[in-house]
């Protein structure tokens, strides 16, 4: 049988693919996601593969003196840890005391679902739990105890984490104990805190403010690297930075509030 | 054209690039290195076809879907065209094309990113532009292996 061959101009190929661009291009964002998913899920095993072949080789550099810690160090900072965690849980059986009502911890009510790192993009990282581990859309992520981001999409087995550092990432932080500002991603791995009313010297922590429903107690979000003068008087810029690597992490946790568990 | 081995040469680029090469600040672009190759190696037919498909992989592994599909089309087959005029045959073209064609896909890549609500960084662009060009020319020698083209101008121009 003899197969009809059909003859497209190079103008109406060209046209048709445009076309297809422009669905693609203005299609619901959580309709295209589900490509991405599937071919993160088809092809995880590689993708995970690849990636930890990457860490590694990361890994593999020489460890400059001022990333090691001494064993006797290390238990001082273990110690210290240990009597810190003490006198917390003192400190809230004395609040407990005092206000006669129970207190429950912030973390009682949470639950952090494990998530590994299939792969990275631009200020993005895609994970492999989803809608059916109890992932919604906004929750945050923590790596190596601080808050890196918030999904951004869901898929069912699948899941897309935006970066605090992503330039469509607006996040509340807390400005000392009482003010709080939007701090906006502006890609290459910081963000940036417009228009503070002090200046706030390098390294000073900043905190993710409380949102209800998502996080119930303010968590490290990052730390200054740079404090500038606005163009307007006595107000400040404040450029943030993650305090763990984001490019090594393979794993993160994502906060889950009255998981049904 | 060998499409089973264009699918296998940018199903492994696009893995290669949203696994290895993801954790890297400043990184070649290796699927538009290979937008670049189709489109001088191919005729105007095919590397139109290759260009949105290669689009369309780079979407996959990006931030949102479309934008690369359609920039990578545009200069993909505007490429594919001027080749016909002009030949781009030798190593120090080819790392220009590559070059100007990474400048010019990422910045539309980015206008309709920003369109779309998802704006993405511009300040990368010169680095992956300038790391490409230079990747370029060994990786065309690879996909011309894989493609099994011995010479220039093997698929033919018409």
């Amino acid at each position: 049988m003899a197969w009809k061959q059909i003859t497209v101009s190079r103008r109406m190929l060209f046209i048709w693919f445009m076309l297809a661009g422009f669905i693609v291009l203005l299609s619901p964002q959580n309709l295209t996601n589900k490509f991405q998913f599937a071919f993160t899920y088809v092809f995880r095993w590689p993708l995970t593969i690849g990636r930890n072949i990457s860490l590694s080789a990361a890994k593999q550099q020489p460890i400059r003196d001022k990333d090691m810690v001494s064993r006797v160090e290390y238990e001082r900072l273990l110690n210290h840890l240990a009597n810190v965690t003490q006198q917390r849980d003192d400190a809230q059986r004395n609040i407990q005391n005092l206000s006669k009502m129970r207190n429950i911890p912030a973390w009682e009510r949470t639950g952090f679902v494990l998530a590994n790192v299939i792969t990275v993009s631009v200020d993005r990282l895609i994970i492999n739990r989803g809608k059916e581990d109890g992932l919604e859309k906004d929750q945050f992520v923590l790596a190596d105890n601080s808050i890196i981001g918030t999904i951004s999409d869901v898929g069912t087995r699948s899941a897309r984490v935006r970066l605090f550092t992503d330039p469509a990432s607006v996040i509340a932080v807390n400005i000392g104990n009482t003010d709080w500002r939007l701090m906006k991603g502006c890609g290459n791995n910081q963000a940036k805190v417009e228009m503070v009313k002090r200046k706030l010297d390098i390294d000073t922590k900043i905190m993710a403010r409380k949102t209800p429903g998502f996080l119930d107690t303010p968590m490290i979000i990052g730390k200054v690297v740079r404090c500038e003068h606005n163009d307007q008087p006595l107000v400040w810029d404040i450029t943030v930075e993650p305090v763990c690597n984001i490019q090594e992490i393979e794993s993160i946790h994502v906060i889950v509030m009255n998981p049904s568990e | 054209m060998h499409w089973f081995r264009f699918a296998v040469l940018v199903l492994l680029a696009t893995v290669l690039q949203a696994s290895l090469l993801a954790d890297w600040n400043t990184k070649p672009d290796l699927l538009l290195i290979l937008l670049v190759f189709f489109a001088v190696y191919c005729d105007t037919s095919d590397a139109i076809i290759c260009s949105f498909v290669i689009g369309f992989a780079a979407d996959l592994i990006g931030q949102t879907m479309g934008p690369q599909m359609i920039s990578y089309g545009i200069f993909g087959s505007a490429l594919a065209y001027l080749h016909r005029v002009i030949a781009i045959r030798q190593i120090p073209y080819q790392i220009i094309a590559i070059f100007i064609t990474a400048l010019l896909a990422g910045s539309v890549a980015c206008l309709l990113n920003f369109l779309k609500g998802e704006p993405s960084p511009l300040a990368p662009l010169f680095w992956i532009a300038l790391y490409s060009g230079i990747v370029g020319p060994i990786l065309f020698l690879l996909s011309a292996w894989w493609m099994r083209i011995r010479k220039p101008g093997r698929f033919g121009r018409r």
